[in-house]
């Protein structure tokens, strides 16, 4: 079978000084609305109204991309450490329980004990 | 049930950017005249009153600068012709004149109506030939690209046939939610954080878990570990990464064309090296709109959606239903179950993506937006009875002569 060649981009192609199309600047502006709703410590120093190039838009796009990832991963990684704070809060209690009734059952076959061996001296007799 | 819908697990939908059928796909009719394309009739007016032709002399970049306008209210010229009045009817007569308003330049305004010849797209001229190509896959709105990719995530644009971001409303929800929820898995493949996603506002900033990046659908493809529903988004923008420059690659002018067939070789081919997946994968290539640039078949109307955009919310005065698709788009499904010179004739715009996933996966639901559960579907649902002619992945045996790209 015959191999098809694709022929690749030339590398003037690339420019990251092109002014930023309509779609990047859109994007853009949807992000920023992202951003606003963002904790202060995700976000950017990136004043969009300043954004010309993609070059420029580029890098906003990502910082605030990586920055809706990494708020959503500390978030549930905060959750994951409360649920283990809350287990090992309910440990003591459990451990307290757990003390209580293995002192109330050496009490019980202390008992036990002391009662078969009055019953042992009785039949002894 | 024919083995290549019993076999399917996975379908893959890349989509490109701001191309017109014509334009990519339109010297085709050349070599199969059952694929609508460019004829020696077809013409627009330019502002001085002369036909202007299409010619074969797109180029891969340069040309389409500054990027054509593909905003509501300059396509409502672009069909129309200009014809404002009540009771108008489309005529495809407006791209010339539109394309001027932009630059004021009559000879560059004409370059709207360039396409490429078949040789200068080697991957997408090729997959359309060997496998099922879409004569009437339209935009989902007459419009740009915000609320289309909209109705290929939702079925709807929740009124909006603007760039703004726009909010969801129950009970429609994404595709991605409804497979999730019924236990199918699902993911929406961006290029890398730098290009990210054209759904911000809802998907990343409330579902970030629904994102990987296009390395990522290569090692998942690998892996074994491919989802049963995947979207691409290509490269939006040139960027520099740690590991060198990334071109974009998404073909919206005035990025490289040439970036944008690598890219859709590379998804291909990736594929179709896997032995596993290649027999149980469905991949359709198309394009989120127009971009402004010509094309002569004119858009359908449609069933009208739940939502409408007020007059003062066009641009044009007057008010939209969604009862009309926007320009037609070069559309392509990819299977090794696909006859070569598939050539589909039905009606078909992005709605159809959520309605052919959800239908194939999931099953009938009414709690989709009129306009999805009225689009066709472009893989049948593997139950019930199956209508053969309808079915795209008829073969008894796998192909196995499908093309091969140096990639």
């Amino acid at each position: 079978m015959d191999v098809i060649h694709v022929p690749r981009p030339p590398r003037k192609a690339i420019n990251l000084d092109r002014q930023a199309n309509a779609l990047i600047m859109a994007q853009v502006s949807h992000l920023q609305h992202a951003e606003r709703r963002l904790p202060l410590k995700y976000r950017t120093e990136i004043y969009t109204h300043a954004i010309q190039t993609e070059g420029e838009a580029a890098e906003y796009i990502r910082e605030v991309t990586e920055a809706v990832h990494k708020a959503h991963a500390d978030a549930a990684k905060r959750r994951s450490r409360r649920g283990l704070e809350i287990a090992a809060a309910a440990e003591p209690q459990k451990r307290k329980r757990a003390v209580k009734s293995k002192k109330k059952s050496s009490r019980t076959s202390k008992r036990k004990v002391v009662r078969n061996a009055k019953t042992t001296k009785k039949s002894q007799r | 049930m024919p083995p290549g819908l019993d076999q399917l697990k996975h379908i893959v939908v890349l989509m490109m950017e701001n191309r017109s059928f014509d334009h990519m796909l339109g010297s085709l009719s050349a070599v199969d005249p059952r694929i609508d394309g460019i004829t020696t009739q077809l013409s627009n007016p330019d502002t001085t009153g002369a036909q202007i032709k299409p010619q074969p002399l797109a180029n891969f970049q340069g040309q389409l600068n500054p990027d054509p306008d593909h905003h509501f209210p300059a396509v409502d010229l672009q069909i129309f012709g200009g014809d404002t009045s009540a009771g108008r009817a489309a005529n495809m007569q407006g791209f010339v004149k539109s394309y001027f308003n932009q630059r004021r330049d009559v000879k560059h305004s004409q370059m709207i109506m360039y396409y490429f010849p078949q040789e200068k797209l080697p991957v997408l001229t090729k997959l359309a030939l060997e496998f099922a190509v879409f004569n009437r896959w339209f935009a989902s709105i007459p419009g740009p690209t915000i609320c289309n990719r909209a109705f290929a995530h939702y079925g709807t644009s929740f009124g909006r046939v603007d760039m703004n971001p726009f909010d969801v409303m129950e009970p429609f929800k994404s595709i991605y939610s409804r497979l999730l929820k019924a236990n199918h898995t699902a993911k929406i493949y961006y290029y890398d954080t730098t290009s990210s996603t054209m759904e911000v506002v809802n998907l990343l900033q409330n579902q970030p878990q629904l994102f990987g990046t296009y390395k990522q659908f290569k090692s998942d493809c690998d892996k074994g570990l491919l989802p049963e529903y995947s979207f691409i988004e290509p490269n939006y923008n040139d960027h520099d990464t740690d590991s060198g420059e990334e071109v974009a690659n998404d073909q919206h002018p005035d990025h490289d064309v040439q970036a944008g067939e690598f890219l859709i070789a590379e998804v291909y081919m990736h594929i179709r090296r896997n032995k596993k997946l290649w027999p149980n994968t469905a991949l359709l290539v198309l394009y989120d709109e127009h971009g402004g640039i010509y094309d002569h078949v004119t858009p359908p109307a449609c069933t009208a959606d739940k939502f409408s955009a007020p007059a003062n919310s066009t641009g044009t005065g007057m008010e939209f239903k969604f009862d009309r698709l926007g320009v037609r788009v070069p559309a392509i499904l990819i299977s090794a179950w696909i006859p070569p010179n598939t050539v589909v004739d039905r009606v078909f715009d992005h709605a159809s993506i959520p309605a052919t996933v959800n239908k194939f996966f999931i099953g009938d639901d009414p709690q989709r937006s009129p306009r999805e559960l009225n689009a066709d579907v472009f893989i049948e649902p593997n139950a019930g009875t199956l209508d053969a002619k309808r079915n795209l992945l008829s073969l008894a045996t796998m192909r196995d002569d499908c093309p091969v790209f140096d990639i």
